[in-house]
């Protein structure tokens, strides 16, 4: 799937992969590929920006360590992140509900 | 990865050269560059150990990290944006931090000579003086804008912060304006000098010039530079 379909709800799903701990840029990546079945496979290099901007926009902090002798950026939600996550999920909940209710196969109420 | 493929790099390090790369065409400080460059190496490394443990090769290993990560010009395209903005809050920041002292040291030099201000008299070389004002107005706003679009505001802002280019307009528009504010306060200073008897306390004045002629310089640069990168975006 092209990362344009992604525009939009990008923040989000990158806010719900840290939501059970943790991550760094590649397990996110993953994260997203993983759970969306394979329909969510962006190219690896442009989610570090995207992580970048989450974390200037303080809804994710990165820090540092050191794994198998290399440095390693691992992100986890703030408060703030934690907070626009559960904005996130109940917008979506709304937005998809309204959705489904139109695309779907059952009949729209007749016109007055 | 399209239009490249791992046998593009000459090396024997495909992992660094793609690396070199995407770096290459990122005008950052050296520090982010490395900051960059390392993140991007572990995520390459990990994703290069995840095909090998698939039972890959280690050449086939790295041509599939590579090409999983993306063509070189679309990553560097990608962290453009967000490297603009990261720029600009830097330079709003400068701003705003050197701004109050370039300010106390021309106050304290006109309080101290009594200088025409000083007495409420706007005369000859200092009837240039409202410029500054009007610079003052403009870099102020502008300097709001950058900092609230690029900071933890910018969530509340909504679509505006999505135009990648505005934090760096507002920031070459505030060091412009500092700029001219500078100049002016040197212009009038020099005529004041050159047109007005008796012995100031020149240690205030060459302070706050000095002051003054390192924001130019330096927010002259800032600001062709915010220029640049906004050039590059669009």
């Amino acid at each position: 799937m092209r990362a344009e379909v992604l525009k939009g709800h990008l923040d989000g799903l990158l806010l719900a992969t840290l939501a059970s701990g943790p991550r760094h840029g590649y397990a996110i990546k993953e994260a997203l590929r993983a759970g969306s079945g394979g329909q969510f496979d962006l190219p690896t290099g442009t989610v570090y920006p995207a992580l970048h901007r989450l974390e200037r926009a303080g809804l994710i902090r990165g820090s540092w360590s050191t794994v198998n002798g290399r440095r390693r950026r691992s992100y986890a939600l703030t408060p703030a992140g934690r907070r626009t996550l559960s904005e996130e999920r109940s917008s979506w909940r709304e937005f998809s509900a309204a959705v489904t209710a139109l695309l779907g196969d059952s009949p729209w109420p007749a016109a007055t | 990865m399209a239009g490249r493929n791992v046998s593009d790099f000459t090396s024997r390090d495909p992992v660094a050269d793609y690396l070199a790369a995407v770096t290459a065409k990122l005008a950052v400080p050296v520090a982010a560059r490395v900051a960059i460059t390392d993140e991007l190496r572990d995520g390459l490394l990990e994703a290069l150990e995840s095909h090998q443990g698939r039972g890959c090769s280690h050449a086939e290993a790295t041509a599939a990290a590579i090409a999983e990560f993306g063509d070189p010009a679309t990553v560097a395209a990608a962290f453009g944006p967000e490297l603009g903005a990261v720029q600009a809050r830097r330079v709003a920041l400068g701003l705003l931090v050197t701004g109050p002292l370039v300010g106390l040291a021309w106050i304290v030099a006109v309080a101290v000579n009594a200088l025409p201000p000083w007495r409420h008299q706007l005369i000859g070389p200092w009837l240039a003086l409202p410029l500054v004002g009007v610079a003052l107005a403009v870099a102020g706003p502008a300097l709001g804008l950058t900092v609230a679009t690029t900071g933890r505001l910018s969530r509340r802002l909504g679509p505006v912060v999505h135009l990648a280019t505005l934090p760096l307009t507002a920031a070459a528009v505030a060091a412009l304006a500092a700029v001219v504010a500078d100049l002016t306060l040197l212009g009038i200073i020099s005529g004041h000098a050159l047109t007005s008897p008796g012995s100031p306390v020149w240690a205030l004045i060459v302070l706050a010039a000095s002051a003054s002629l390192t924001r130019v310089t330096v927010a002259g640069r800032a600001a062709c530079r915010c220029l640049a990168t906004r050039a590059a975006l669009t």
